[in-house]
């Protein structure tokens, strides 16, 4: 049905192609998953589809596309948005009015729907996605999950048969996420609409997906390409992968067959692999991973008992609405505590009361025996580092060297920077971008500078919220890199995260708020095996051994 | 609900009426009128900051009176003798021009009050499907600043805490600027997102829409009618009939090309209010408030709209049937207690 | 034939908005007696209407051109950032007649040309207009004087040009430090001018509005024989008692806006033209 043949496009002003001789079938129905790392053009062959690219975007393109019969880059955006329905990611900037209804109606006013159909389509569009009750409420009030439902809904209208979809969940919680991929199978299974969906986070999706297309990562230097694009049944593209999903990953380097996209597939040859390697006397109940950073013991010892960071019985209500109760938590020196809840539980309200953006009630913030509470938020910004959910938000300067030095100048430490700014964006792999427009950047890179803006201050503790949303595997291990490089340094971190695999990664504790409360505090292998939602796959794999992480699991079942 | 298009007539008639007679009766009567309307409406929909009418007559009252006082020096009951080296307002200072003075003010207070009840009563996003379809693309235009006025102070506070947590304290007006210019650039980088989306929608990414020439002469004829017409009317004043002809015509013309130019136009429009008989009741209430201050009909007489305190001041006229047409202004009244009935029974069940 | 059309609309309807804020100058004294009177009333409201009028004209018209998807979603965000500090300027009480809403009409304008300027001046004030609850028989005078505004502001960088070219020292220099990475000094110079012109400008058009209800009529029909100066002398008279004040507080605080946000404003709006490739051109396979 969907067919693109030795496609090579090149975005205008750019001196490498963004695709090169992309040839890629697709067939009616299929529910496919585009997969690869950022800057791989995943946005770009979706914006192929309805001709986007290139009467949006410019640039120059060679070969050919079909879809279902026919050519995008003749006919243009107009004509195929009746067959192609086109999702973004940022749920906030798709829409053109503030009502549900009226934005559903919005593709059918262009097209020159008659009225009367027009109402019986819109119904049609909202029941598909489960919407029908929130017809007549205005946008703003809906949560991002109920959003990007409208958002599909609004392409429905005009029932295509296929749906693009770019990176739809990656701004959103798990729980939205998990009503947006619910609706687009439902809509795959019952519809037979043909889906192609780019994400990043594999886990959740590779269980509907038909087919796997991979994207490799280009390489400008060379002005050629490093490996060629993967098609094909998701198993079989998952093992020609270098970044794959922990469970892949694990199944991959024992060997198992059928390679598990699920635990649930898993859990055979998982009980298998446990069998072979006589786990009665191998299983431990603390795996501590080797990769985790030496901390000094000493230091340790100390902060376990005078921990450098630390809140006591917080209180904090908006209104009527009692946001934190009683919250108490601590961070030692060079410990990273991960915070996890569900949406609304109150992480950000804490954090934003530990920065002073908010003043709570009652309660203690002390950080080096002084207390926060009471001061400004530029003040505590000295010696605590926040890092928000959205860090565009702080980037203003021409370059990516002046915003190191706002940042200096705000707190008067110019002539006398605690970190020379060179030094941290060496540090932070921005050396050779020292002279660029901040928004010109990738996504990756951004949060690096947003960091490095917040943190040139040597800050003794770092607040991070939500930092990998829309990031790519090897984006995330290099955050996890810098995170270690300024554990070791003595700084304590407080990460707030939905991300499983993050925290059992990284964190030395893992700290669960539920409903403005702490409700677990203890070390990862404790609070996420505790609970069905929180475990990493590794641990819903192998429950009781304490493993975390693919390593910890390999280091356990192998011989050493 | 009382359609918007209803309300739209129903504003226009106040200001109609208010701008037609200077009769401190009718004027004070219609106040009356539209403050009763504002009070059966008001509690669910104040939606807006707004000044109040009083606040706002408490100011235009006494400034018109104050400057009517001053600069016009006609009538014939002197208060006192302004002396004459004073450039313009030397000459006496008479009870009549103050009087005159106040009644512009009423007037002005009544238009006003007028709109504040209509801005009141219209949700906005109703008033811009309003647009004419010629006009479609602006309509697309003021949906989507209204849609993102509330994202737009969402990101404003975003940015300012995103400062704040760098250290940027606002001292002075400076130190708006670090808030100002992320608000300005992410805006525009989400409105290309948006751009996107609608073209993915069906939106034309060019509107190659070129007017046909023939009505871009009829619009040019139509506005050259229009200009001619309203110099002679203003100029020569021996050929205002022709010169009101050319007005008119120059009117049709325009409109004429803006319908044309609308049903070029290959787009639809959703609605979701529909006409009702409520509506229709609104729209008669109007009309009559209209007829009776505009039609010379028989038994009304037109000479009481005319106020003037000049040359002697004397007690305003007042023609019961006019004051029972501008009662034709509170039919949405009779809706709106209709509406909270049903309401609080609802509420009781 | 086409350009010469287009022309003559935007001349005509601008001639008829022009009229329109002066018209009360020239009423000639009329037939006296109580009907005529009351008819002078409507003068204002027949004249909103016929500026409407006009203001729909020169929209059809410069919608007639092409106008690209990115052009219409730009314009809707400006407005609504530009309408959001309009709204700041209405709840919290600011010094006199200052509004921060025409300075990013007119750095828009300038960057961006005199067509979307003119758009740009009209819907922000329509749509502040709507969300501050500020709809009225004033609000065309409002968006056709606010759309001035921008298209004017969109020949300045003509006038930018030849300025740098004049022979004189002051200005020569000026135009010769080096750019530091955005607007020129002479730029800066020029848009504080501007700014402050339309300042107390855009004050007397709105005024004219109100004042045959403050005074205007009484003083042309009862006093038969009154001439064009003394009418202008009169409106002068109360424009200096009545606005001047505040168009002067207006008016300079654009210019303090310019200063402060001109450099940055334009960098930003010039560097989001070049990513954005703000027209589209067909592509070449």
């Amino acid at each position: 049905m969907i067919h693109f043949n030795q496609l090579t496009y090149t975005y205008p002003g750019s001196s490498y192609p963004a695709l090169s001789n992309v040839t890629l079938d697709i067939l009616e129905g299929e529910f496919v998953l585009l997969a690869g790392p950022s800057g791989a053009g995943k946005s770009t062959l979706l914006r192929c589809l309805n001709g986007l690219v290139p009467h949006f975007t410019g640039g120059t393109l060679r070969g050919s596309v079909t879809v279902a019969g026919h050519d995008p880059v003749a006919e243009g955006p107009q004509v195929l948005s009746r067959i192609v329905g086109f999702i973004f990611q940022d749920p906030e900037a798709q829409f053109v009015v503030d009502r549900v209804e009226d934005e559903v109606a919005f593709a059918l006013e262009n097209a020159a729907i008659p009225p009367a159909e027009m109402r019986t389509r819109v119904e049609e569009a909202l029941g598909l996605v489960g919407l029908l009750p929130l017809r007549d409420r205005p946008l703003e009030t809906l949560s991002g999950g109920e959003k990007q439902r409208v958002a599909i809904a609004a392409a429905l209208a005009l029932r295509p048969r296929i749906l693009a979809l770019d990176e739809p969940t990656s701004q959103l919680d798990p729980e939205s996420a998990e009503e947006v991929l619910s609706a687009l199978e439902r809509l795959n299974r019952e519809l037979e609409l043909t889906i192609i969906l780019a994400e990043q986070r594999l886990e959740r999706i590779l269980p509907y997906a038909d087919r796997l297309v991979y994207l490799p990562s280009p390489l400008p230097i060379r002005g050629g390409r490093e490996g060629v694009v993967l098609s094909g049944p998701p198993r079989r593209v998952l093992r020609q992968m270098d970044l794959t999903p922990p469970l892949v990953t694990l199944g991959k380097a024992l060997g198992w067959e059928p390679l598990p996209l699920t635990v649930e597939e898993g859990r055979k040859s998982a009980n298998r692999q446990i069998g072979k390697s006589q786990m009665a006397n191998r299983k431990s109940p603390f795996v501590h991973s080797s990769i985790r950073p030496f901390v000094d013991s000493q230091i340790r010892r100390f902060s376990i008992l005078h921990p450098p960071f630390s809140i006591r019985d917080l209180h904090f209500s908006y209104g009527d609405t009692h946001a934190l109760r009683g919250v108490a938590l601590t961070v030692g020196e060079g410990e990273l505590v991960a915070l996890m809840g569900r949406n609304g539980s109150g992480k950000t309200t804490l954090l934003k009361c530990i920065v002073g953006l908010l003043r709570p009630q009652q309660g203690e913030i002390l950080l080096e025996d002084e207390s926060l509470i009471g001061r400004e938020t530029a003040d505590i910004c000295r010696r605590v580092g926040y890092l928000p959910q959205e860090p565009d938000a702080l980037l203003f300067a021409d370059t990516v060297a002046d915003e190191l030095e706002v940042t200096l100048r705000n707190h008067g430490l110019l002539d006398n920077p605690p970190i020379i700014p060179a030094d941290l964006l060496a540090r932070l792999g921005l050396s050779g971008l020292a002279t660029s427009y901040p928004r010109d950047l990738s996504v990756g890179q951004r949060q690096r500078v947003a960091l490095g803006a917040v943190t040139v201050t040597r800050p003794r503790l770092l607040l991070l919220d939500e930092p990998t949303r829309g990031l790519d595997y090897a984006a995330k291990r290099e955050l996890v890199r810098l995170l270690r490089e300024w554990q070791a340094e003595g700084a304590g971190v407080l990460l707030v995260t939905h991300d499983v695999e993050l925290v059992a990664q990284a964190a030395d504790r893992v700290v669960v708020l539920e409903q403005g409360a702490v409700s677990a505090d203890g070390p990862p292998a404790e609070v996420l095996t505790g609970s069905l939602l929180l475990a990493p796959q590794v641990a819903r794999l192998f429950p009781g051994t304490g493993w975390l992480t693919v390593e910890d699991a390999l280091a356990g079942l192998l011989p050493s | 609900m009382i359609d918007v298009r209803a309300w739209v007539l129903w504003a226009v008639t106040a200001l109609v009426v208010a701008s037609s007679t200077r009769n401190p009766l009718y004027l004070v009567l219609l106040l009356l009128v539209v403050a009763v309307v504002d009070k059966a409406h008001a509690p669910g929909h104040r939606q807006r900051a707004v000044l109040s009418p009083l606040r706002f007559a408490a100011v235009a009252v006494p400034l018109s009176v104050l400057f009517n006082g001053l600069t016009a020096h006609l009538g014939d009951t002197v208060l006192f003798r302004l002396p004459t080296w004073l450039p313009l307002l030397s000459g006496s200072v008479t009870l009549e021009a103050l009087v005159f003075g106040a009644t512009n003010g009423l007037t002005l207070t009544a238009i006003f009050s007028g709109f504040v009840v209509f801005n009141q009563v219209t949700p906005v996003r109703d008033l811009v499907q309003l647009t004419p379809r010629a006009f479609h693309e602006a309509g697309v235009v003021l949906s989507i600043a209204l849609t993102f006025v509330p994202q737009t102070t969402h990101s404003l506070a975003r940015i300012r805490e995103a400062q704040a947590v760098r250290g940027h304290r606002i001292r002075g007006l400076r130190d708006w600027l670090p808030i100002f210019v992320p608000l300005l650039v992410s805006g525009l980088e989400r409105s290309m997102g948006l751009a996107e989306a609608m073209v993915a929608r069906g939106y034309g990414a060019v509107t190659d829409r070129s007017q046909p020439l023939r009505l871009q002469a009829l619009l040019a004829l139509g506005l050259f009618l229009l200009l001619g017409g309203w110099l002679a009317f203003l100029f020569l004043p021996s050929w205002k009939a022709l010169a009101l002809g050319g007005i008119l015509v120059g009117v049709a013309l325009i409109v004429g090309v803006l319908w044309l130019a609308g049903r070029a136009v290959p787009r639809t429009a959703y609605r979701t209010h529909r006409w009702t008989a409520r509506d229709t009741l609104v729209v008669l209430g109007c009309g009559l408030t209209l007829a009776a201050t505009l039609l010379p009909l028989p038994l009304v007489d037109r000479t009481t709209l005319a106020y003037a305190p000049f040359p002697r001041l004397t007690l305003p006229a007042f023609d019961p049937l006019i004051g029972l047409g501008l009662l034709g202004l509170l039919v949405p009244v009779y809706h709106a207690t209709r509406n909270t009935q049903h309401a609080t029974r609802n509420t009781a069940q | 034939m086409r350009r010469a059309l287009s022309v003559a609309i935007y001349v005509l309807s601008t001639a008829i908005g022009v009229l329109a804020f002066i018209y009360p100058f020239f009423l000639n004294t009329r037939a006296t007696g109580s009907i005529g009177v009351a008819h002078g009333q409507d003068a204002p409201l027949v004249t909103a209407a016929l500026v409407g009028l006009a203001l729909v004209a020169l929209l059809v018209e410069l919608q007639g051109q092409a106008i690209s998807a990115k052009t219409v979603a730009m314009l809707g965000v400006l407005v609504a950032i530009t309408s959001v500090l309009r709204f700041v300027e209405v709840a919290v009480p600011m010094p006199g007649g200052f509004s921060p809403v025409f300075v990013p009409i007119i750095l828009a304008g300038y960057v961006f040309g005199s067509r979307f300027g003119f758009l740009m001046g009209a819907f922000t004030l329509l749509v502040s207009g709507l969300i501050t609850g500020g709809v009225g028989p004033w609000l065309p005078y409002q968006m056709f004087a606010a759309g001035w505004v921008g298209l004017t502001a969109g020949w300045l960088p003509h006038l930018t040009h030849y300025v740098s070219r004049v022979p004189c020292s002051v200005l020569r220099v000026a135009s010769r430090t080096p750019r530091s990475r955005g607007a020129l000094p002479t730029e800066i110079a020029i848009l504080c001018i501007f700014g402050f012109v339309w300042g107390l400008a855009y004050g007397a058009i709105i005024n004219v509005y109100f004042w045959p209800f403050a005074v205007g009529l009484v003083a042309q029909t009862w006093t038969p024989g009154i001439g064009l100066g003394e009418i202008l002398a009169r409106y002068a008279a109360f424009y200096v008692a009545t606005s001047l004040g505040w168009d002067m507080v207006r008016a300079v605080g654009n210019v303090a806006l310019v200063l402060l946000l001109g450099v940055p404003t334009v960098q930003a709006l010039r560097r989001f033209q070049r990513r954005f490739r703000f027209e589209v051109r067909p592509f070449h396979d």
